[in-house]
């Protein structure tokens, strides 16, 4: 049930290409706008930590694979990479998303930000690849009452 | 990603358009840099942004952090309900003034100038 996949090398420069693949499998499994966004916004942040943490310049070889999955109730986007070994689950969260701008610490916000915006997120690592599974409840939740 | 700067009643005025990603955001902090050094008020018009990721939620978290120092007014405009939901996850929805439209934006800056 993997129709297609994607490789493309890892860096900034692949980003705009895996959002396009990733809102082409949101748009195939129906997911409704918002969620898509929210999908492609973490699909994002986790494709930019592989490119810096993963060492995209000093390994030239480096790439992300994207494939997808769609079953009756959820999308599942993969993202399969060479680099370091790399478990976003076990970063520094965004600290403390309350306190003033002033002192906010400029990182940890992208795998927050991934990680608050799907419905399952898990990391594995065997063979040498990094696996980032993102996971889409197909249907919308019920609209919250006004 | 592009971005076009103009000044209007004497309100500088940053329109960007596309995606913020990690790929363009440093172009954006680039084009934000003049005004650092200008203290001019500052509308930031993000009414055609398609998508912004933590990379430009860091460019936004620099102007700010500018901006506060300068004391000098930052306006956001036509953020999305994406963008706000963004800005709001990760609590900086709150610490900006925003506004609907750009004239709204405008106007804002103009009655407490």
């Amino acid at each position: 049930m993997n129709n297609d996949n994607v490789q493309v090398p890892a860096s900034f420069d692949s980003l705009s290409s895996i959002r396009t693949y990733v809102m082409q499998a949101a748009s195939a499994a129906g997911l409704e706008h918002k969620r898509a966004y929210r999908l492609q916004l973490a699909v994002d942040e986790i494709a930019t930590n592989v490119v810096t943490h993963g060492g995209g310049s000093e390994q030239p070889d480096a790439y992300i694979r994207v494939s997808h999955e769609i079953t009756d109730e959820c999308l599942t986007i993969v993202l399969e990479d060479n680099s370091h070994p790399f478990d976003p689950t076990q970063q520094t969260l965004a600290s403390d998303i309350n306190a003033p701008l002033e002192e906010r610490p400029i990182g940890g916000l992208g795998v927050y930000l991934a990680l608050k915006n799907v419905d399952t997120f898990t990391y594995k690592y065997a063979n040498q690849h990094n696996r980032n599974i993102l996971v889409m409840y197909r249907q919308t939740p019920p609209p919250e009452t006004q | 990603m592009e971005i076009q700067t103009q000044q209007v009643d004497a309100i500088e005025v940053v329109t960007v358009q596309g995606d913020i990603d990690s790929k363009t955001a440093p172009a954006f902090q680039e084009a934000l840099l003049p005004f650092y050094a200008s203290n001019d008020d500052l509308v930031l018009n993000m009414s055609q942004v398609t998508f912004m990721s933590s990379a430009g939620l860091r460019v936004l978290l620099s102007v700010y952090r500018q901006a506060s120092q300068a004391s000098t007014r930052l306006v956001l405009v036509g953020l999305s309900e994406e963008l706000q939901d963004t800005m709001s996850a990760t609590g900086f929805l709150e610490h900006f003034e925003t506004y609907t439209t750009l004239d709204e934006g405008i106007a804002a800056i103009k009655q407490k100038a």
